[in-house]
């Protein structure tokens, strides 16, 4: 049975970027469509007239039919509903793998981090300042003080980026080798 | 024909997926992996039972797979085949047992509207 080029397949997939399919089924209606047009053609068709065969019975509205029945049909439960959040609500039906949804979601403690980090650098820099206008140090004093706030400051925002990218980074280890448990 | 045949497909979709995957004879070692379709192997499948007078749309295929997806009744496995993307679908334990028991009600099902259809109308209305 002969097999579509690379060139071809692509094809198909404008197709249904275009006729509007949704990022949780394109890559298996692409695989469907290509199926359906190598058997036109084993059963005698030249590929353009396989195409078109294929690309009528899939056209704009048969695919936005199913989008939107896929929608209603798998449609988060109330309960599930109640607890999503907001990037749950909208990264339905997309692709989350892509990177914005995780972006999203860890958005809040960056920029948590971002502004400790950037704070404690600033308190760090004064202090240094200080120390070096006057050329003595002392912890004791208020500037010693601030140095030493700004480094911990420092230090739990790293600590806590550090921890949430191997918690990240495990999770996304696991789920591959669960799935074909 | 055409639109009632679909009215009656659709409550029997999930049944008719669930016995195909089912009917898969198990792979791998020691036969521990169930076996699995994928999407188009079974619209071809159940076109070739039934000699063309089921066909599956697309359209209404997919949505039903990943609601079973969803239930936890199968898992699926992506492979590269012919340089696409082939997602397999088999049956989990959960899976199985839901099949024998949509079978069994839709052959209850079944029995009962042949009784339905055969009896005559003189008896069905007499008192």
């Amino acid at each position: 049975m002969e097999k579509l080029s690379p060139q071809q397949v692509a094809m198909l997939h404008k197709h249904l970027i275009h006729s509007g399919s949704n990022d949780a089924l394109v890559d298996e209606l692409l695989d469907h469509l290509a199926c359906d047009v190598e058997y036109y053609m084993w059963i005698g068709l030249p590929f353009e007239s396989a195409m078109q065969a294929v690309l009528d019975q899939a056209n704009v509205t048969a695919v936005r039919h199913l989008r939107d029945h896929y929608q209603t049909e798998l449609a988060m439960t109330d309960d599930q509903l109640r607890q999503a959040s907001l990037d749950d609500i909208v990264f339905e039906f997309r692709n989350k793998a892509y990177g914005a949804y995780d972006l999203r979601r860890a958005y809040r403690i960056t920029l948590r981090n971002a502004f400790i980090m950037a704070l404690s650098l600033c308190m760090m820099l004064m202090a240094m300042m200080d120390g070096i206008s006057r050329r003595t140090w002392s912890y004791l004093s208020p500037w010693g003080a601030v140095w030493l706030i700004g480094l911990s400051g420092l230090t739990y925002a790293v600590v806590s980026w550090y921890l949430h990218r191997t918690q990240e980074q495990k999770l996304t280890i696991r789920q591959p080798l669960s799935d074909p448990a | 024909m055409d639109t009632s045949s679909n009215e009656f497909l659709r409550g029997t979709l999930k049944t008719i997926v669930l016995k195909l995957l089912a009917e898969q004879p198990a792979t791998g070692e020691a036969k521990s992996r169930p076996g699995r379709m994928y999407g188009y192997e079974i619209t071809q499948a159940v076109k070739e039972r039934t000699k063309g007078e089921i066909t599956l749309s697309f359209g209404a295929l997919y949505p039903v797979l990943h609601k079973l997806e969803q239930e936890g009744l199968l898992i699926t496995e992506t492979e590269e085949v012919d340089g696409r993307l082939r997602k397999y679908y088999s049956l989990t334990p959960t899976g199985n047992k839901a099949a024998e028991q949509k079978v069994s009600d839709f052959e209850r099902f079944m029995e009962a509207m042949r009784t339905l259809l055969l009896t005559p109308p003189q008896l069905a209305t007499g008192h």
